[in-house]
């Protein structure tokens, strides 16, 4: 890679993490710390939400996608303004307005002290663990890539991030957070103008040449509980995953907590969701074009380099024959099938299942973007990681310190004593997402089975939530329609491994809600509510509707 | 909540919507047009 990319990277590393630390002024107490002492403007919480949502795994896994599977994935998002505005309508104002620091704390005043902690330790472990992936994924390929140690590609993407957060907080990751959403817009835009004129054909040619190979079918209306991408999973199952996601996870209810305002703090999840499916497409457009390029020019056999030269010293007679063959083959179907030959030989040499989408994007941008460009894509692609990075941090921070320290170890004390324990458990979070993953690729499997265990807990803990909207739910009974909740995700995952993980979350949700109700119903007595459910708040110090 | 912010919120909630469906229908556009 020229020099000047790098220059660029680091260049752009360099600004970040100074604006962030200028953005960090005024972060003086805990509020401003964990909630910007709620002064943030609805388009900054806007686009950190966006942000902090999409991360290197979207840059270079989504991407990835649309090269190998077009345009399907998109359906996944489907759920998503229907969830906003669910949510707008219903618990963001309520959240916003009694002055909670998290999701979780509101829990206990609503039920008890049990089913607080449960959840915030479900997020803080699916959280904690996911930080890790978030550097990892990234960090593996780049490895792969330009052939750094794994260590060297967890530092550069990990510590700008982890530093900026420590110091500024929530003001500074979601100011932060803007500046490079509109450097990864302007790198995607700009690859896909650099695409389309490297592509030795008109842009229609170009559609035309990835509708023929099925990159451009978008919607399947199968009712197939196995497909993993439908209208039906993503706009049914897909709603209650981002109701959870958006509604119940720290990470995204902090960004809106710090909104100026409820009004505010409603029209930020409304524009991201404005701009969530037109972004998703422009991604997954940038994967398809790369697959078009590929038509026109020389093509990896194996993206991933390590595993191309791994399969050369493995079987060099047998890897040549198969490039050649690949090579002077002009048919689809032919050239995937050599394809999935090759991944199979790489699969015997490194004695796992092996797929290199991630490897699609990276690979296209090392070996033909124009100088200066592969330098802005890759700074994305740190960005992006970053963005979800620094949200992750603030909201694990937040949780340990509100939900775990002040709850359970000290209640009372100088803020300045809590806001040295923030920033304390946002530097311990880093350090242990940037451990877990610089052995990500040694955890590999395991990596895989907390993303599925986070899957578990989503649906769940929404569940919750909407038992909390419901005046007769007791304390018990959410607790224990919780536990109900994940054990029969678990069930699905087991006994019916093939259906599609988009509808866990349903199945959380809806098992909780009913266990729950009916425990309440006939259960007879629980602990009486604290304070008023989500639907029926009244005008009580820490509660309802500030209008 | 104010009258004048759930005014707001529904002229927002309407162009969301809109880019929504606008989005949805550009992509079925290309679906039709581009295959088969």
């Amino acid at each position: 890679m020229n020099p000047i990319n790098w220059l660029i990277v680091i260049g752009w590393l360099v600004y970040v993490v100074g604006y962030g630390i200028r953005r960090s002024r005024g972060t003086t107490d805990m509020d401003a710390y964990l909630r910007a002492s709620r002064s943030l403007p609805w388009w900054a919480v806007g686009l950190s939400v966006m942000a902090t949502q999409l991360s290197a795994v979207t840059m270079i896994g989504t991407t990835g996608q649309g090269a190998t599977d077009g345009m399907r994935f998109i359906q996944f998002y489907f759920g998503l303004p229907v969830a906003m505005v669910i949510l707008g309508v219903t618990l963001v104002p309520f959240l916003h307005g009694s002055g909670v620091y998290t999701a979780y704390e509101y829990l206990e005043r609503r039920f008890d002290a049990k089913t607080r902690s449960l959840t915030a330790f479900l997020f803080l472990i699916s959280r904690g663990m996911s930080c890790g992936t978030i550097i990892a994924a990234p960090a593996v390929v780049f490895s792969a890539i330009f052939g750094w140690p794994i260590s060297w590609s967890v530092a550069l993407i990990g510590a700008p991030a982890i530093l900026y957060t420590i110091i500024g907080g929530v003001a500074a990751t979601t100011w932060v957070d803007v500046k490079q959403m509109y450097l990864i817009i302007g790198a995607l835009v700009a690859v896909v103008i650099s695409l389309v004129v490297q592509i030795p054909a008109s842009p229609i040619e170009a559609l035309h040449v990835a509708g023929e190979a099925g990159r451009l079918r978008v919607f399947d209306f199968s009712p197939s509980l196995n497909n993993t991408y439908t209208f039906w999973s993503g706009l049914i199952g897909g709603t209650f995953l981002m109701l959870s996601y958006f509604g119940t996870d720290q990470s995204q209810v902090q960004r809106y907590l710090a909104a100026k305002s409820v009004d505010e703090a409603r029209t930020s999840l409304l524009i991201s969701a404005y701009w969530k499916i037109p972004l998703q497409a422009l991604v997954l457009l940038v994967g398809i074009l790369v697959f078009v390029f590929y038509q026109y020019h020389k093509q990896p056999l194996l993206f991933n380099p390590a595993q191309e030269r791994a399969v050369r010293a493995a079987f060099p007679s047998e890897y040549a024959n198969l490039e050649a063959r690949f090579d002077s083959s002009r048919v689809l179907f032919e050239r995937e099938s050599l394809r999935g030959e090759a991944l199979s030989m790489a699969a015997r040499v490194t004695h796992e299942t092996v797929k290199d989408v991630n490897y699609v994007i990276p690979r296209f941008v090392r070996d033909h973007l124009p100088v200066g460009l592969a330098g802005i894509f890759i700074a994305a692609v740190i960005a992006a990681a970053m963005n979800a990075i620094s949200g992750e941090l603030n909201s694990l921070s937040t949780t340990t310190t509100i939900d775990f320290y002040r709850r359970w170890i000290r209640s009372e004390g100088p803020d300045a004593h809590f806001l040295a324990v923030s920033r304390t458990a946002t530097g311990l979070w880093g350090i242990f997402a940037c451990v877990v993953a610089t052995y990500a690729v040694n955890l590999g499997s395991l990596i895989e089975v907390v993303n599925k265990y986070g899957s578990f807990f989503y649906g769940s803990i929404l569940g919750v939530f909407l038992l909390a909207m419901v005046p007769r739910a007791k304390a018990t009974a959410a607790f224990i329609g919780l536990l109900v909740g994940m054990t029969a995700v678990y069930s699905v995952w087991h006994w019916a491994p093939q259906v599609s993980y988009l509808w866990y979350n349903v199945v959380g949700a809806t098992t909780v809600f009913i266990v729950g109700g009916a425990l309440s119903l006939f259960g007879g007595s629980g602990s009486p509510s604290k304070t008023p459910s989500l639907r029926h708040p009244e005008r009580s110090e820490g509660s309802a509707l500030r209008a | 909540m104010s009258e004048e912010s759930n005014a707001r919120f529904r002229r927002t909630l309407f162009r969301v919507m809109s880019v929504q469906v606008i989005t949805l229908l550009l992509l079925w556009l290309l679906q039709q047009t581009f295959t088969r």
